[in-house]
């Protein structure tokens, strides 16, 4: 067998693996090692895939993993979910779909201590659907709002799917993560748009919320955002500033929610080796992805692949925002089957190379990508988010999520598109920060 | 009243109480790495604030935050293999109903059984190779090895995990309606959200 024709095989081979239930870093592993093996001899194959994973594990690059995993987990008992959704409720709460614009901030804020989706939502239906439904509001948008809302985690610093983005394609994780802080934002703005005209538009949707609150009490309520601010001005300045690496950042950011949450007398002995648990639970997830992916990447190197698929979409005579467009479409459907790092992982090393061939900016396509990864998390079958929400909130249905969400996706894609014309929405500040790339 | 269930209950609670045995292992190794998470937190502090406030850098840092890493790279897998914590497509699976999901489970361990098998032998060797040769880091010259022995530990700690995993679901497919025992937890099943 021809080296290419092996690099498909074990392709194909690999996807029969996942789908029939072999966890996605066992089956990269067993197709990178076995076809390691096939093709370049036993000693080779086994020497490989007996380095990687030790080599590719101890980056300083990826020690920023487990910090901005655990900043999320101490995040959760520094009181702050609830400090955030009382001000945004204080601030926002008297304009048409308030609650639901103030969630949608507020998880916005929390995501800027989190980099982790699932938990932003699960926390967020516990605080914001019981005030969403007491106020009137239709179940179909409180329990969406919250579901796309925990998405911007993803996206806004510290991500922890833009750092594997980055370790995967080689790219630098402080630029991603700053690339991502606008885009977030944007995000944010455009899903509170979405909740705005849509109660705008039908008001039965959300009945109008008396808000009586003064002035002074709405700048009190302002302090309960003071733990999120500090960490934003530490990782975006520290990175901004080159004071700090991502990593550091991390760590500095976990210490002073750590300090936050003792002040707050809810950290227990309990909650806190919870926390470190899940966050080494976690990282060791990641971890094993990372190396078995890198193993498979090695045997996809030795196959060539990666270039042979890069040659042929540059040589097809289409435009190239055509191939783009399928591109997404791909991800777009395999993102209904998988989670959003498996699909990552599983892709990027041949999609990859073909984007940048393409000409697009890997710093931007990062972005995208990402951006695909979130709006996977709300859509059916594996909408992981629509699970989380109704998980917590079992006696709002699942259809009903899932029905609810589709108006944000179709503005995220909008905004997909935004970004494709204006790149610099994505590109500016990194550039600006960083110099060009 | 026949012999066999008497001897399948009898198997079955071995299984069960070797299961919650080793479980605690496993939460020992996660706790082991989650505190080397939580040092390398103090560590990565320390030095940020040392070379921003006195231009001062701890001597090795990179050195020793990198072989560090090990520890949480290997040692919490088996516990994240029982919880069902590794990523997968449970699409498939999920339709599945009695023998046919146990006998799918079952061939999707014994793959796994096998490529963290080779996994053991290959990091193994790269333990043996840095011992042998006093492999140290470039900077500080730390030893390797220990680092790199923690790749071989944890992963045949996993291995370990799965083979109950793989005990667990031949149980099941000789039994499908008996109570499932050393298997992780069903799709849907224990997948809770971060914090809840």
């Amino acid at each position: 067998m021809d080296p290419l024709t092996a690099g498909w095989v074990g392709l194909a081979a690999i996807g029969v693996l996942v789908v029939i239930g072999v966890r996605v870093a066992y089956a990269a592993a067993a197709v990178g090692v076995i076809g390691l093996i096939l093709m370049r001899g036993w000693n080779v194959g086994i020497g490989v895939s007996g380095v990687v994973p030790h080599a590719e594990s101890v980056h300083y690059t990826l020690s920023v993993l487990p910090m901005f995993i655990l900043i999320g987990y101490l995040a959760f008992y520094a009181g702050i979910t609830k400090g955030l959704f009382d001000a945004a409720k204080a601030w926002l709460s008297h304009i048409p779909g308030g609650l639901g614009v103030g969630t949608v901030f507020s998880c916005a804020g929390f995501a800027a201590v989190s980099g982790a989706s699932t938990a932003s939502a699960a926390v967020f239906a516990r605080i914001a659907i019981p005030e969403m439904l007491a106020a009137g509001y239709d179940r179909r948008l409180a329990a969406a709002s919250v579901a796309v809302a925990g998405t911007l985690a993803s996206l806004i610093p510290p991500s922890a799917i833009l750092v594997i983005y980055g370790i995967i394609v080689e790219q630098s994780v402080g630029r991603l993560l700053i690339a991502g802080f606008i885009p977030g934002l944007i995000t944010a703005a455009v899903y509170a748009g979405v909740i705005f005209f849509r109660v705008w538009l039908n008001p039965s949707l959300a009945p109008p919320v008396e808000n009586r609150t003064t002035l002074r009490e709405r700048v009190v309520a302002l302090k309960g955002t003071t733990g999120v601010i500090l960490v934003i001005g530490i990782v975006m300045g520290g990175i901004y500033l080159g004071w700090m690496t991502p990593t550091e950042t991390g760590a500095v950011g976990a210490m002073i929610i750590l300090f936050m949450a003792m002040q707050k007398r809810e950290m227990t002995w309990t909650n806190f080796r919870d926390a470190l648990s899940e966050t080494a639970k976690l990282t060791v997830m990641i971890f094993t992805i990372i190396y078995s992916i890198l193993i498979f990447v090695r045997f996809l190197g030795f196959s060539g692949l990666p270039e042979s698929f890069a040659a042929w979409v540059v040589g097809l005579d289409v435009p190239r925002v055509v191939i783009f467009i399928a591109i997404l479409a791909v991800y777009f459907v395999l993102g209904m089957f998988l989670d959003g790092i498996g699909m990552l992982m599983l892709t990027l090393p041949v999609v990859y190379p073909a984007i940048v061939k393409l000409g697009y900016d890997p710093i931007w396509f990062g972005i995208i990508i990402v951006k695909l990864v979130e709006i996977c998390l709300v859509t059916p079958p594996v909408g992981l988010n629509c699970y989380v929400v109704n998980g917590v909130r079992p006696d709002i249905p699942l259809q009903d999520i899932f029905r609810g969400v589709w108006p944000f996706v179709v503005a995220d894609l909008g905004v997909i598109a935004l970004f494709y014309v204006f790149p610099e929405i994505v590109t500016f500040l990194p550039n600006a920060m960083f110099g060009k790339g | 009243m026949s012999q066999a269930p008497q001897d399948a209950a009898a198997a079955d609670g071995a299984l069960a109480r070797l299961d919650r045995w080793y479980a605690h292992i496993e939460d020992y190794l996660n706790y082991v790495a989650a505190a080397v998470i939580f040092a390398m937190m103090l560590f990565v502090c320390a030095e940020a604030i040392l070379r921003t406030a006195f231009n001062a850098s701890i001597y090795g840092f990179l050195d020793l935050t990198e072989l560090s890493m090990a520890a949480f790279a290997f040692l919490g897998a088996a516990y994240c293999q029982r919880l069902g914590g590794h990523i997968r497509m449970d699409l498939m699976v999920a339709q599945l109903r009695g023998r046919w999901l146990w006998g799918a489970e079952a061939v999707a361990t014994l793959v796994a059984l096998l490529v963290i098998g080779i996994l053991i032998s290959g990091t193994f060797d790269h333990f043996l190779r840095a011992w042998r040769i006093g492999d140290t880091t470039i900077d500080a010259e730390l030893r390797t090895w220990p680092s790199k022995l923690l790749a071989p530990i944890g992963l045949s700690f996993l291995w370990l995990r799965l083979a109950l995993n793989f005990a667990g679901y031949l149980r099941l497919v000789r039994d499908p309606y008996a109570v499932p025992v050393a298997v992780p937890p069903r799709p849907g099943e224990g997948h809770a959200a971060p914090n809840e």
